[in-house]
């Protein structure tokens, strides 16, 4: 699925229905350069999800669980893999406490740099690209 | 009173001795496994997760923070359980839990935010109540209002990004090195405003806002977008010391401006800074003019350097409050909370 966003509202509109389609146990891998709009994306699912607490960048603290009360999902685990360079330092966070938990649905923003955690598993993909013009953006969804 | 600091919230492994007669602190030992001595060695290359590390260096550090029989001596032990990674913490506070039952001594469980204020604590100022701090690093960015010692209200904060993880992310889109807040600070230092040949503006995101929250995303895809047009022009080499400058400034305006405007409404008697984004010359250089301008009656604080990054001797002196007052967590009780508000 091939998407453009004119603006941050629409990244949000869509990143808050999308949640609403969550059952829990999906691993969200987004992929984009710097401004791309990865954490606006997660701000949007939080949002979807029902999540109160405001969504800040976990850049450096690396992970970040926020409690979800929605039918069978009960935590939203956001992940930072910006300042790693590979899967070994989230090994080290206790990310595999959380990833692909039934109750749980993980999102890892520049998940490119752990690629070695997707390999078999159920990812949906999800690629950001700044548009043509400032504030649009491209988005690709891979299930 | 002796305390025992503990920190390890995050990347740095700390420990520290720090002690009170009631009139002024003493540090008698910082020791940080500091991450980015490690990885300079790497030529700088973005430092990996410090959990295992943590594990690693926590006794060494510890026992050099001690120093040859300086167990005895100890009063209290005081370790920092939130906010932070939930891996790091709990390597020190496992520790803290052990040393404060082997030694039979009380254990202050403090908050990793309230811990950077009291570096201030370390300039042997008295300190004036109310007293409004720009807590501000690579992870937090936040204005707290301290009626007393205890009494805190987080008054405003960051949207999305951190200012010191704006500095990093804008000095990475302008190829400059690990850390970015040095690195953008470096060369700011030495550009000119007389030699630029373009104009650079750059927003001041929330400067208007009649909150006190801080918003720094919005900057970083400035400067993306703000270096991207320029590079069709003018050669990187020109662009990057007039954009390192100009980035710097509107993270400055915008955290004096928005940390005044709060000082003044809430009418405090001192302004204070914490935080490794505290150590910048040019914020503390402008804030200190401005205070002096806009309010020239508060009393204005920069912890020293040593104490803005992460560092436990910051820990013990928050501790040191706590224990006056015997606020203790009994060790079998402790808890870390990754998530713990001020």
């Amino acid at each position: 699925m091939k998407k453009i966003f004119k603006n941050e509202k629409e990244t949000l509109a869509f990143a808050e229905k999308f949640a609403k389609k969550l059952r829990g146990g999906e691993v969200i891998a987004l992929i984009g350069e710097l401004g791309a709009g990865k954490t606006v994306f997660t701000k949007g699912l939080a949002k979807g999800l029902k999540i109160k607490e405001r969504v800040q960048s976990p850049t450096f603290l690396l992970m970040k669980i926020y409690n979800v009360k929605k039918q069978k999902i009960k935590f939203l685990c956001h992940v930072d893999a910006y300042r790693l360079r590979g899967a070994a330092g989230l090994m080290d966070i206790g990310l595999l406490d959380w990833l692909g938990r039934a109750d749980t649905v993980t999102v890892i923003e520049w998940a490119d740099k752990v690629t070695e955690l997707f390999r078999g598993g159920r990812v949906i993909k999800i690629k950001m690209e700044l548009g043509k013009k400032e504030e649009e953006r491209k988005v690709t969804i891979n299930k | 009173m002796r305390i025992l600091g503990i920190e390890t919230s995050c990347d740095e492994t700390s420990a520290a001795v720090a002690e009170s007669d009631g009139r002024s602190f003493e540090v008698r030992s910082n020791v940080v496994s500091s991450q980015i001595k490690i990885h300079a060695k790497y030529g700088g290359v973005v430092p990996e997760v410090a959990a295992r590390k943590h594990v690693e260096a926590i006794l060494p550090v510890v026992e050099k923070a001690l120093g040859p029989g300086g167990a005895e001596k100890i009063d209290a032990v005081a370790v920092a359980s939130g906010p932070g990674l939930i891996t790091s913490l709990l390597v020190g506070n496992e520790v803290a839990k052990i040393l404060s039952w082997f030694w039979k001594k009380p254990l202050a469980r403090i908050n990793h935010i309230e811990a950077h204020i009291y570096a201030n604590w370390f300039l042997n100022k008295k300190i004036n109540f109310p007293a409004l701090c720009l807590v501000v690093s690579g992870g937090h960015t936040e204005l707290i209002l301290m009626r007393g010692h205890g009494k805190h209200e987080v008054i405003g904060e960051t949207r999305d990004d951190a200012a010191g993880e704006c500095f990093d992310k804008t000095a990475k889109i302008l190829g400059l090195g690990y850390p970015g807040g040095p690195a953008i600070a470096a060369v700011a230092a030495r550009f000119k405003i007389e030699d630029l040949r373009f104009k650079i503006e750059l927003p001041r995101p929330m400067i208007d806002t009649k909150d006190f929250d801080f918003s720094f995303s919005g900057l970083k895809t400035a400067v993306l977008y703000a270096a991207r047009d320029l590079s069709n022009k003018y050669k990187m080499e020109e662009i990057v010391p007039a954009m390192a400058y100009e980035v710097q400034e509107a993270i400055v305006d915008v955290l004096i401006y928005k940390t005044i405007k709060a000082a003044k409404k809430y009418n405090v008697k001192t302004v204070m800074l914490a935080g490794g984004v505290s150590a910048n010359e040019r914020l503390r250089e402008r804030f200190s003019g401005v205070m002096e301008k806009e309010l020239p009656g508060v009393d204005w604080n920069v912890p020293p350097f040593e104490y803005c990054t992460d560092n436990a001797a910051m820990v013990a002196a928050a501790g040191y409050f706590h224990a006056i007052k015997k606020d203790f967590t009994p060790w079998q009780k402790l808890k870390v909370d990754p998530n713990w508000e001020l």
